[in-house]
């Protein structure tokens, strides 16, 4: 189980990452925490001519607090974020979800940035990032942009990113008196999600947003279900049981009924979680 | 091949690598230090856990051109290490090993709990050996051994 | 060394392990740690296809001579490996495919490089083609007329269909209750943490072959791996270095050692091959798999009468050497009644031929999926009688005054009080507070449950028992070499192999009990054909009863020679002097065992005259009656259950055994919790499921789930302490009792929790979809 040769390069700016990626025409690919491409690699399920040693370039190390809104480089590590080493625009979220990704010594190297990049169906990041209503931060050889979290994961292991592409880093903001939860279903321990849900909400602006994650496709936000639990503080369980199928008919048309009980119970327990707090 | 300078346990090195070796396998196959094992080359196993500047990674899950200028331990690096040689024995004394193959990932797993947390209930210790596998010991003597070394350093800092 | 019961007496001593120092300082030798100059690494080209005629096998191009494949190897004599019965069809299986390939993993080319990496680069150029045959899936349909074959020439797939009957069950025919029920215990890997490897090369000063291995047994592999090359066998060394856990899947002699071994004689260099996760989860031994269907015949009483049915062993491929797939058939159906006492037995097995991988021993061999099957029968005939299960088992378990009993099984069961231990664990898990909370509900919407399951552990089985199973090797003996060195310390021998039972610890107090002198002065042994005496290796619980026989043994003729040389020291009659505490005795007068050893070894002139000089002994051992002891015991589990979600915890679990005179019970309580966690893996996480078309689903730890400390709960023993009157000190083998009973405890536990709604767990692992799907079954929702 070892990895098929490759080419190694360390470049010193982002610019010089983004051209290298460029150059390679598809043929190199950029290594952050590499707690899942070396995973794939070893198992040369992932076969690629140049590694691309983005990990210690310091844009992506960046952390900045501005007050309405936190930044968040793509570098940042799982167990800086479950240990409170930034800047927490989420009031704890971001540190539960982080606690329970994988093993501590993975979340030692693994990265905010590799993990919504990857876009694995059963990431934790996605969903956790989607609820959050975050901004990706994404460098190219045309320039940076932003988009939504929502909008860049795109299916499993699927992203709206270009060749040569990087991500930079994440914006979230800070909202009024947060309440947010969270419900995991897995085979065991530190195991990726068979469903895991993220609820968020915020006094007064704009729907409560509940994420999904460890479905066959990606991480999504739950419409019905945010519209249902807006402004009722008392949730009728049939009522929102329906609301909440309706969500999952529409973007996980092929789960099963298993399936379908597991995402009902965390979408469910993630509310509660919320409300309880 | 990427000459690469790494420490390991206090000796500095600068040696040739090919980009495609882990870290593990650089340890165990080029500086024979074969107290790192492999148990299964994913990160799904905690056997090959080593120090990476004071902190726990895998080192299968980590490739060794990519430790330039970083200090790393294994457990050769902690023969004669305090708090080590105090977890040792408790490992020891609790029955914490039967075929000693998981042990030295978790003695650099131990010690690195113990760091974190001088005070580890049982829980906070299961949670934290999640995704360390012991074939053998059903992990009581596992768990025993990390609460009463934590004891035991506590006690010596008090 | 410390002690936590205090020196003097090592029988019974939970002494600190000798073994630990060299693992704590990372200091073991595994064989992956091996360093032979010159050597290469192999990677193996596995075969992909599920069931396939072989076409041809084209190697890379400029790498031709670096890639091995059945031709080249020379000649090869497979080994007929299963039981020398008319009845089972033997077939080859050879190192490296051969004509047909049978199961996706199947080694197809050897391919040697200087490292691993570079050896994985040149085994994926290697190219199979086939052409692809039916894939045979499914044991029970397997064996059904007209279906596809493995092998050419076989009516059905069956390697034998066996029936396995005493008593009447005829006679049973109109009993009151009958009640049939299917159980499925699915495959699974044994997954040591440190998997199998082999290091190979010819050795010019000895002239002979070296092979370092990460097996169980060396000396049988020596055989084994003799015949095959056809090399005298004193041209061939085994050595098991440091062994990082077996379990039973580092027991059988498999095609990668021998085609490393066949290779290291061509190629003129060592070479090496350390199996990968991957490779291990795909193509080591795969364990369990057994589907049974069968009906309990009992009274309104609850008293069970007879059991008749049909077992369906799925063997994969091939049979491997030596013991091949029909032990695990025949063990479970002789242990498919229990410890009950029940009179009449009719189990139809079939041990059938799929194409997966091979069937092997993992700890427990059969009898997990045996007491699953009849525990779980226990509670569902409870569950129709309106009766606790608890309550009909005390109806149905032999008692202390039946033994020794004779089961219907065809094993006796020897001493012991099941009872007691039945009623000791329901007292450790406090039954009615249990009973009382599953009134009130859980907040949480979990539900409680509480299961029990008894089971037996046979060990220290010898001549009689393995002739009956037509073994083709019986291991009926041990042996071990007592040599004391001329300051008195002491080296010990043994043809058993430790990886991780303590073996370096307790067979020292063995003989430091026989010798009078500190197990710190007396230094084990084993693993090394060159340096040990012949022994069969460390499975089927067998090395305290055999090995530490023949340590004990070795050791007290030994100690009869000190006090001889001591007393002529001495100068005191034989009669009256003792051997303890590092001398011997005579009066107020003493000798210290230091003089003695050195007259024993470098004085003979001090000897008495009819002492012959050196000190050095060798004898082996097997218990007088070899048909096996018993260890038993009674598990308890109290669970969580989520209705929706089907995840587990188990937040209770209780264990009462029995495994007679302990001599080291620190030891002891490591091998149950083990051996527990174990069974608790087998129970709800552990499974290496096929696709139809015969494609592996478990093929790394992200698939392959393994319990780590937050599934595991805390594990409360209670000691019974019934000695054997058969073996030396008592003692009963114990390794294999922890693993039997977790899936059965852990499935009545979930059939406890959901008895209001009738929910059916009838198949290991228990995984959150399975107990979710069981809920929704049975509350008639869509599954
Ligand atoms: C045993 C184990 C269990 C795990 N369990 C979980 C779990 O339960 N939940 C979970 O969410 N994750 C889990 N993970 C995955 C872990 O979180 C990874 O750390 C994460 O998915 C990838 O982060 P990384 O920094 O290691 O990325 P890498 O492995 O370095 O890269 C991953 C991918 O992202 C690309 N990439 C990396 N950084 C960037 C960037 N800045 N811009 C563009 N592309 C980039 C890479 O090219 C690659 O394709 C587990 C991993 C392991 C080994
Ligand atoms: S070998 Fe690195 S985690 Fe298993
Ligand atoms: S002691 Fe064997 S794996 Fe832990």
């Amino acid at each position: 189980m070892k990895s098929a040769a490759f080419q190694y390069s360390r470049p010193e700016t982002v610019a010089e990452a983004v051209a290298l990626l460029t150059a390679a025409e598809g043929s190199a690919m950029p290594i952050s925490g590499g707690q899942s491409l070396l995973i794939l690699m070893a198992l040369r399920m992932t076969m690629i001519d140049r590694l691309v040693d983005i990990s210690r370039l310091p844009e992506l190390r960046e952390l900045r607090d501005d007050r309405s809104d936190v930044f968040i480089g793509a570098s940042t590590t799982h167990a800086m974020i479950e240990d409170g080493k930034i800047p927490d625009p989420s009031t704890g979220l971001m540190s539960r979800v982080a606690s329970r990704i994988a093993y501590r010594a993975i979340r030692n190297l693994g990265t905010i940035g590799g993990s919504m990049a990857l876009a694995d169906p059963s990431a934790d990041w996605p969903a956790c990032l989607i609820a959050l209503d975050a901004e990706v931060s994404i460098a190219g050889p045309d320039g940076q942009r932003w988009e939504k979290a929502e909008d860049f994961v795109s299916g499993a292991y699927e992203t709206i990113l270009l060749p040569g592409e990087i991500v930079l880093g994440f914006r979230i903001a800070r909202r009024q008196s947060m309440r947010w939860g969270t419900a995991k279903v897995s085979r065991k321990s530190g195991a990726f999600a068979d469903s895991m849900a993220v609820f968020v909400e915020a006094a007064g602006d704009g729907l409560p947003r509940a994420a999904l994650t460890g479905t066959t496709s990606h991480a999504r936000i739950l419409p019905r279900v945010g519209k249902y639990a807006q402004n009722r503080s008392i949730l009728d369980p049939g009522d929102l049981r329906a609301a909440i199928l309706d969500d999952l008919a529409e973007i996980v048309p092929d789960a099963d009924a298993y399936q379908l009980r597991c995402h009902v119970a965390t979408v469910s327990r993630a509310i509660t979680d919320a409300r309880a707090s | 091949m990427t000459v690469t300078h790494l420490t390991i346990n206090g000796e500095t090195i600068s040696q040739d690598i090919n980009p495609r070796e882990s870290l593990a396998d650089f340890l165990r196959e080029r500086r024979n230090l074969t107290g790192t094992h492999l148990g299964c080359e994913h990160g799904a196993c905690g056997a090959c856990t080593v120090s990476l500047d004071g902190m726990v990674v895998r080192s299968c899950v980590v490739l060794a051109v990519m430790c330039e200028g970083r200090k790393i331990e294994t457990i050769e690096g902690t023969r004669k290490s305090e708090p080590m040689d105090v977890i040792r024995r408790h490992f020891h004394e609790k029955h914490a090993l039967q075929c000693g193959f998981c042990t030295p990932g978790m003695l650099m797993m131990a010690r690195d709990i113990i760091a974190r947390y001088p005070e580890p209930s049982d829980s906070v210790i299961r949670s934290q050996l999640s995704g360390q596998i012991c074939r053998c010991t059903g992990y009581a003597g596992i768990i025993a051994a990390i609460e009463s070394a934590a004891r035991e350093i506590r006690d010596a800092v008090e | 060394m410390n002690s936590h019961d205090g020196p003097g007496r090592w029988i019974g001593a939970s002494l600190l392990r000798k073994e630990d120092r060299r693992h704590l300082l990372g200091a073991s030798t595994f064989v992956a740690d091996v360093r032979i100059p010159g050597m290469q690494d192999i990677a193996f080209a596995r075969s992909q296809l599920a069931h396939a005629r072989v076409v041809s096998i084209e190697k890379p191009q400029g790498f031709e001579n670096k890639v091995y494949t059945l031709a080249d190897l020379g000649e090869i004599r497979c080994l007929d490996a299963g039981p020398e019965l008319a009845t089972f069809r033997t077939v080859p299986y050879p190192p490296l495919a051969g004509d047909r390939v049978r199961f996706v993993g199947q080694t197809v080319a050897a391919c040697i490089a200087p490292t691993r990496a570079e050896a994985e680069d040149i085994a994926q150029e290697v190219l199979l083609t086939g052409e692809n045959l039916p894939v045979v899936i499914d044991a029970v349909e397997a064996i059904k007329p007209g279906g596809a074959t493995l092998f050419d020439g076989w009516q059905d797939n069956a390697f034998i269909h066996a029936t396995i009957a005493d008593g009447d069950i005829a006679s049973v025919a109109n009993a009151p209750i009958q009640m049939r029920r299917q159980f499925k215990m699915n495959r699974q890997a044994t997954a040591p943490l440190e998997t199998r490897g082999v290091v190979a090369y010819w050795d010019e000063r000895l002239d002979e072959l070296v092979v370092y291995s990460s097996t169980q047994g060396p000396h049988l592999m020596r055989f084994g791996i003799a015949q095959t090359l056809g090399l005298p066998e004193h041209k061939v060394r085994v050595i098991a270095p440091d062994v990082g856990g077996g379990f039973g899947g580092k027991n059988r002699l498999m095609p990668e050692e021998i085609a490393v071994a066949a290779i290291a004689m061509k190629c003129g260099h060592p070479v090496r091959w350390i199996e990968d996760r991957r490779e291990h989860l795909i193509a080591s031994v795969h364990a369990r798999d057994h589907y049974y269907d069968f009906t309990l015949y009992a009274e309104n009483t609850g008293r069970v009468l007879g059991l008749k049915g049909e077992l369906f062993v799925d063997a994969g491929a091939y049979s491997l050497w030596p013991s091949g797939p029909y032990m695990e058939s025949s063990m479970a159906a002789r242990n498919l009644p229990g410890p009950y006492r029940i009179e009449h037995l009719h189990v139809e097995t079939h041990t059938v031929a799929t194409n997966k991988t091979p069937l092997g021993p993992y700890r427990g061999v059969a009898r997990p999926g045996a007491c699953f099957a009849i525990e779980r029968a226990m509670d569902e005939l409870a569950h129709e009688l309106g009766m606790d299960p608890v309550e009909l088992r005390r109806i149905n378990l032999v008692r202390a005054t039946d033994m020794p009993y004779h089961t219907i099984g065809g094993l006796i069961l020897d001493t012991g009080d099941y009872p007691g231990a039945l009623e000791a664990v329901v007292d450790m898990v406090d039954l009615p507070a249990i009973r009382a909370r599953q009134k009130q509900g859980e907040s949480d919407g979990r539900r409680i449950g509480v299961g029990f399951a008894v089971y037996t552990e046979q060990s220290g089985h010898g001549t009689i028992e393995w002739t009956k199973r037509k073994s083709r090797v019986v291991p009926g003996y041990e042996s071990a070499t007592v040599r004391m060195l001329p300051d008195g310390t002491v080296h010990i021998m043994v043809g058993i192999l430790n990886h991780g039972q303590g073996l370096e610890t307790s067979l020292a107090q063995v003989a430091a009990h026989e010798l009078g002198i500190d197990p710190s002065q007396i230094s084990i042994r084993h693993g090394d054909t060159n340096a040990t005496p012949f022994g069969f290796g460390t499975f089927a619980s067998r090395s305290i009863v055999f090995s530490g026989g023949a340590v004990a043994r070795a050791s007290s003729i030994l100690a009869d020679k000190l006090r001889k040389i001591g007393a002529h020291l001495l100068q005191s009659p034989v009669e009256s002097v003792t051997l303890r505490d590092g001398a011997v005795h005579a009066g107020a007068a003493s000798i210290p065992i230091s003089e003695i050893a050195r007259a024993g070894n470098i004085r003979p002139e001090m000897l008495p005259t009819d002492v012959a000089p050196g000190l050095e002994i060798t004898a082996t051992y097997e218990p007088p009656d070899s048909g096996g002891v018993f260890s038993y015991g009674v598990h308890a589990a109290v669970v969580a259950a989520d209705p929706d979600t089907g995840v587990v915890e188990i937040l209770q679990y209780a264990v009462a055994e029995d495994c007679g005179t302990m001599i080291n019970p620190m030891i002891v309580d490591g091998q149950i919790i083990g051996g527990i966690a174990q069974g608790i893996g087998t129970a709800l996480y552990e499974e290496s499921p096929y696709d139809p078309s015969g494609e592996p689903l478990a093929t790394t730890f992200g698939d392959y789930m393994m319990p780590c400390a937050p599934e595991i709960p805390r594990i409360d023993i209670r000691h019974f302490v019934s000695p054997a009157h058969n073996t030396l000190h008592g003692v009963k083998g114990m390794g294999e009792g922890g693993a039997i009973a977790p899936p059965a405890t852990i499935a009545n536990a979930l059939s406890d929790a959901f008895r209001d709604i009738g929910a059916k767990f009838a198949e290991t692992p228990m995984t959150p979809r399975r107990v979710s799907e069981a809920v929704a079954r049975a509350r008639g929702d869509a599954v």
